[in-house]
């Protein structure tokens, strides 16, 4: 349901509500009774669902993820200007959806890949307001990155089956997804986001504008 | 008034707690801040839900005057 939506519902249930408030007395029939039900037990509730649904969803967004000010540089690093840059190269060309970047690379593609996914964003905003965050360029990952979520897309695309590299020695494909050689720390595609590390020659993408 | 004006009391209650609960979600909906999801779960509703929990204890136990 769109945001707009939402809120008209959620204003609209308030307003009904103020209505009670100041004239409980219409309770004394039976559509006021029903009414009473629907405006303090099913609008609220309802209202409070579809709210908490679509804040859900906007935790999802590249926009959401960049709101953090932590995040800064490594939003910039979408914009890098030079292939070997992971992360970029994936951004720029639409490889994820541009507008779910983070999220499709940074949540698992397993059961409760989700619902981890989201409580490590609560995790997030505990230290960021609680805690005492690190330096963009301290950021690691909680556990080494999965192939299996490069694999979701590239399993079966003949750019990663048939590529030179991928078949050189035939041992490296099947190591590659039985996750045991790891696309983006065994020094193949190892330059993901490199912030902090970027240097005076890194050029930026101006966004196609 | 009716003459049991104590439920007339405990919906207007019911209902600030539901509205102050609304009025925070509304405003977490349009504040793009990754804080604003803690903010419409814990306060919002939490409000919400107090005032729908009150809104039930007003129902159950509200006296029904026996008819002559």
């Amino acid at each position: 349901m769109p945001t707009i939506a939402i809120v008209t519902l959620v204003l609209f249930s308030a307003a009904l509500a103020c209505v009670l408030v100041v004239r409980p007395a219409l309770t004394v029939s039976s559509t006021g009774k029903i009414l009473a039900f629907g405006v303090l037990f099913f609008l609220p509730l309802f209202s409070l669902v579809a709210g908490m649904e679509n804040q859900m969803q906007r935790s999802e967004s590249t926009a959401f993820c960049l709101s953090c000010h932590i995040m800064e540089s490594y939003g910039k690093s979408l914009y890098i200007d030079d292939p070997s840059y992971l992360a970029a190269a994936h951004y720029q060309n639409h490889r994820v959806p541009a507008d779910e970047a983070c999220y499709t690379c940074h949540a698992d593609y397993a059961m409760f890949g989700t619902f981890k996914a989201k409580l490590g964003g609560l995790r997030h905003l505990y230290i960021y307001y609680l805690g005492k965050p690190p330096l963009p360029q301290d950021i690691k990952l909680y556990k080494p990155f999965n192939n299996r979520e490069c694999l979701h897309c590239h399993l079966g695309a003949r750019s990663f089956e048939q590529g030179a590299t991928h078949n050189a020695d035939p041992a490296t494909l099947p190591a590659i997804k039985a996750n045991t050689l790891s696309c983006v720390s065994s020094g193949c595609h190892d330059v993901v986001h490199n912030v902090g590390h970027w240097g005076d020659k890194v050029k930026f993408w101006d966004g196609g504008s | 008034m009716r003459p049991g004006g104590s439920i007339d009391r405990r919906l207007r209650i019911s209902g600030v707690f539901v509205i102050a609960g609304l009025l925070i979600e509304a405003l977490c909906l349009v504040w793009s801040r990754p804080i604003a999801f803690v903010v419409l779960v814990c306060i919002g509703g939490a409000l919400i839900g107090i005032g729908v929990l009150f809104f039930l204890y007003s129902l159950v136990s509200s006296t029904v005057e026996p008819s002559e």
